[in-house]
């Protein structure tokens, strides 16, 4: 008998169904709908696109652990999450290639080169797409398409984004000739802090809407159930919302994050009559709030911390929105706050069972030697 | 103070393992078998050890005191069959670590206890009742094993107002401090009054969880016409029952980081200890003998037991039926604090509570991964520590950084582990730590 006894520590007994690769697979789960949703809107694009993402993302991860030394962990999802999220934040026209840099930049880079999941600093996803955001490529996530596009040219025909000349259009990959328009997306009405007309500022371009209202905009139908233009992952409120239910039921999710993102930005925007109801549900911030923001590695541990950063997120979003007209808004307020995370994590207090009079801060004793671990891209005040 | 979901006085923090006391809630205490031979070992107790006071050869009768200590923080220990002192040797205890134990062989007649007549009960000192715990070798018997006497004398500036009985028992499998009240509630009753004659305290409470209300039921009618008496019904969590969240729970008191009961005028002790106490103020017995639970998947036959002190978990699991099935742990304790056994020679002692073995179907061993910052384990620590931060501190040998994230203040209820999706044993990191920043405080 004695061979085969356990001597490890207590406890002895572990909660069922709590694994990373659960909890992954739940966020695989939640974002289905979502995705499904997407391929109907948008076309068999947005498999390929998913579908590159995804493979991608776990040939990054399997060369990077090779060359660095690692076990394997393809098993837990992470990857697949990464992939999926970063595929969610690109307009549906993008170009695989695109595609492909992206998502090896967040895997290879944000998340194996700072030393695995657990150590990255920022959610992958995000800090790949705000790189993007800043190389060259940016051009290519900037053109939206119109939802049920594909009715001209063709449900599995792929379509990419094509640029010459500084000038970016859209190209049927199958070689056949396309004709589709470029369209402005909800969010992009607002400028300067004004909700604009679609012909103001889009000049002849359509807005991205099945739905529009008298002036033309997008109507509540359009925002919420996702009938409109953006980004993959984004359009949906409602499926966003309910796989964000889901999330919460199952515990994978804090709720703290998302209520105080989401609540964050709306009492600003009432407050300052920042059209409430209209950025509400444009653009990214429900992809944001629930699937992104909430990342366990690159949010705080602690349920105050976790009130500080949804609260610091949602008021650097409406911030972006209403002062610079920033639509990728929500992915850099995430990443900044991906920062913020740790330093609240370290140096915000949280008094222990019984405590009195503990300030407001730690005071964290000095690093007495060099962390033995060391991952190259990880500053060692970070330890 | 503060009402659980389900409106029963609880705490903050913990989590819901699955209890499992059906296996042997339903079984009545029995007598086990009195093994062949006793390995008792010399200090069962937290403070200073003992020293024998047989020698190999002796004669030694039931009960009879065979290990003492001069300090004040110690218990002494008797002997729990008749027989013959075989070697004082060292063996290896259930936790690992070697201990010193007084092996008797036992007379194959073995006498029964004989109760000594003693005073009314109403009529000890708070004096004479402390003397009487120290001489039974009495030691808190929910696992932690502080002398009872110490904990019956506090300190002068800090009178005890309330007396708690800790009926608890939120360790999943257990069940000998619920038959113990099913089975003797008056004698419980009567422990518990002792307990407040010695400490001067007015109030006592029975704090039971509501998975036992059979135990409730008989608890309040056991009560009846005693004002300064009551049982709480409390909401079912883990770690309910350490001492500092069951005042809390029950009282609305918190206990600060380091500091005891006394410190917020309570005094807890263990259903088995007040039973003890009872025990050796009316009957004169010293504490040789206690109940535990023998149950897990994988014992034939779940039982609780009253077993001598000093059985070897092997006679135990035997007494029940032996092993069933793929046993993939043995523990002596419950199966969130209590020790895996490499074999099944060691001793019971005391503190006690169960011996466990639980089949490869309920053992959940996941690889140990990186933290990947969930936060479930903040949230679950009823001490509000970061055991991420302990954990990693640990790992980076930082020992003034684990102690400024609690390290010290973690009583190890495996909370955090249980519920860590990267299986981290922040037990083993903690109790690192411990050791490193006792070291580094020695310089
Ligand atoms: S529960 Fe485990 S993975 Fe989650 S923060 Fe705590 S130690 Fe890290
Ligand atoms: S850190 Fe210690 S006290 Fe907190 S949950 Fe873990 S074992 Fe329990």
């Amino acid at each position: 008998m004695a061979d085969r006894l356990l001597t490890t520590v207590s406890p002895h007994l572990h909660k069922k169904d709590e694994t990373i690769q659960k909890a992954m697979r739940n966020v695989l789960l939640a974002l289905a709908p979502a995705a499904i949703w997407a391929v109907i809107v948008f076309g068999m694009n947005v498999v390929y696109i998913i579908a590159v993402s995804m493979v991608t993302a776990a040939l990054s991860e399997l060369l990077m652990r090779k060359i660095m030394g690692r076990k394997q962990t393809l098993g837990d999802l992470s990857a697949m999450v990464t992939a999926l999220l970063f595929a969610f934040l690109l307009p549906p026209t993008t170009p695989l290639w695109v595609v492909a840099i992206g998502v090896f930049i967040a895997v290879a880079l944000f998340k194996e080169l700072f030393g695995g999941l657990g150590k990255n600093v920022f959610n992958p996803a995000i800090a790949a797409r705000v790189v993007l955001y800043f190389l060259p490529l940016a051009i290519y996530g900037q053109k939206f398409v119109k939802p049920f596009f594909w009715k001209t040219s063709g449900f599995f025909t792929p379509v990419a984004t094509s640029v010459s000349n500084g000038v970016a259009t859209f190209k049927n990959l199958a070689g056949g000739h396309v004709d589709i328009v470029a369209a402005a997306t909800p969010l992009s009405l607002i400028k300067n802090g004004r909700l604009l007309a679609p012909d103001v500022i889009t000049g002849s371009t359509p807005v991205a809407a099945t739905y529009v209202n008298g002036a033309g905009r997008p109507n509540f139908v359009s925002l919420f159930f996702g009938l409109k233009g953006g980004t993959i992952g984004e359009i949906s409120v409602l499926l966003l919302l309910l796989g964000g239910i889901f999330l919460i039921y199952r515990r994978t999710v804090d709720w703290r994050i998302p209520v105080g993102i989401i609540g964050t930005y709306f009492v600003l925007s009432l407050v300052t009559w920042f059209y409430p109801g209209y950025a509400l549900f444009s653009g990214g911030l429900w992809l944001g709030a629930f699937y992104m923001a909430t990342d366990w590695v690159t949010s705080p541990v602690t349920r105050r911390g976790k009130w500080i950063y949804a609260v610091g997120i949602g008021a650097t979003v409406f911030i972006l929105r209403f002062f610079f007209s920033r639509p990728e808004g929500v992915a850099l307020s995430i990443f900044a706050w991906n920062i913020g995370a740790l330093v609240i994590d370290r140096y915000i207090a949280m008094p222990k069972f019984g405590e009195l009079g503990v300030g407001a801060f730690n005071r964290l004793p000095a690093l007495p030697q060099p962390a033995p671990e060391s991952y190259a891209w990880r500053p060692h005040f970070l330890e | 103070m503060m009402a659980g979901k389900t409106g029963y006085k609880t705490f903050k923090g913990g989590i819901h393992p699955p209890y499992k006391k059906e296996l042997a809630s339903a079984k009545a205490i029995v007598e086990a078998p009195v093994p062949h031979e006793v390995l008792i070992p010399l200090s069962q107790h937290i403070g200073a050890p003992n020293d024998p006071l047989v020698s190999q050869g002796d004669r030694v009768g039931l009960g009879q005191k065979i290990g003492a200590s001069e300090a004040f923080v110690s218990a002494p220990v008797h002997s729990s069959v008749a027989g013959t002192v075989k070697e004082i040797t060292e063996v290896t205890g259930f936790t690992g670590a070697p201990a010193k134990c007084i092996v008797i062989t036992s007379d194959a007649n073995q006498p029964d206890f004989e109760r000594k007549p003693g005073k009314e009960l109403d009529s000890f000192s708070d004096e004479e009742l402390r003397a009487i715990a120290r001489e039974a070798g009495l030691v808190g018997m929910g696992g932690a094993a502080f002398p009872t006497h110490v904990k019956l004398t506090p300190p002068k500036d800090k009178p005890v107002d309330m007396v708690i009985i800790n009926a608890v028992e939120c360790e999943p499998y257990l069940t000998c401090d619920h038959r113990t009240m099913l089975e003797r509630p008056s004698d419980l009753v009567q422990g518990l009054k002792l307990l407040l004659k010695a400490t001067g305290a007015k109030k006592g409470i029975i704090g039971i969880e509501a998975n036992k209300m059979d135990a409730v039921d008989i608890m309040r009618s056991a009560i009846a016409g005693e004002p300064d008496l009551s049982v709480e019904v409390m909401e079912v969590k883990y770690p309910e029952g350490a001492e500092k969240m069951l005042i809390s729970a029950l009282t609305g008191r918190k206990v600060p980081p380091g500091k005891l009961p006394s410190e917020v005028g309570c005094l807890v002790q263990n259903v088995g200890t007040a039973v003890a106490l009872f025990e050796a103020a009316a009957w004169g017995k010293p504490l040789y003998e206690r109940v535990l639970t023998v149950t897990g998947p994988g014992i034939k036959e779940p039982s609780n037991l009253l077993a001598r002190i000093g059985t070897p978990v092997s006679a135990l699991v035997e007494a029940c039926g032996g092993i069933v099935g793929e046993p993939a742990r043995l523990i002596v304790g419950g199966p969130m604090t209590g020790w895996a056994q490499p074999d099944d020679s060691a001793p019971i002692v005391k503190g006690t509570s169960g011996i466990l073995a639980l089949t490869a179907d309920v053992v959940d061993v996941g690889s140990e991964e990186e933290c990947v910052r969930c936060g479930k384990c903040v949230d679950v620590c009823p001490m509000f520590l970061l055991p991420n931060f302990i954990v990693q501190a640990a790992k980076n040998g930082q020992w003034d950084r684990a102690e400024m994230w609690g390290a010290l203040d973690c009583f190890e209820c495996g909370c955090c582990s249980f519920t860590c999706p990267a299986y981290i044993p922040h037990v083993d990191y903690v109790r690192e730590a411990k050791a490193g920043i006792a070291a580094a405080k020695r310089g």
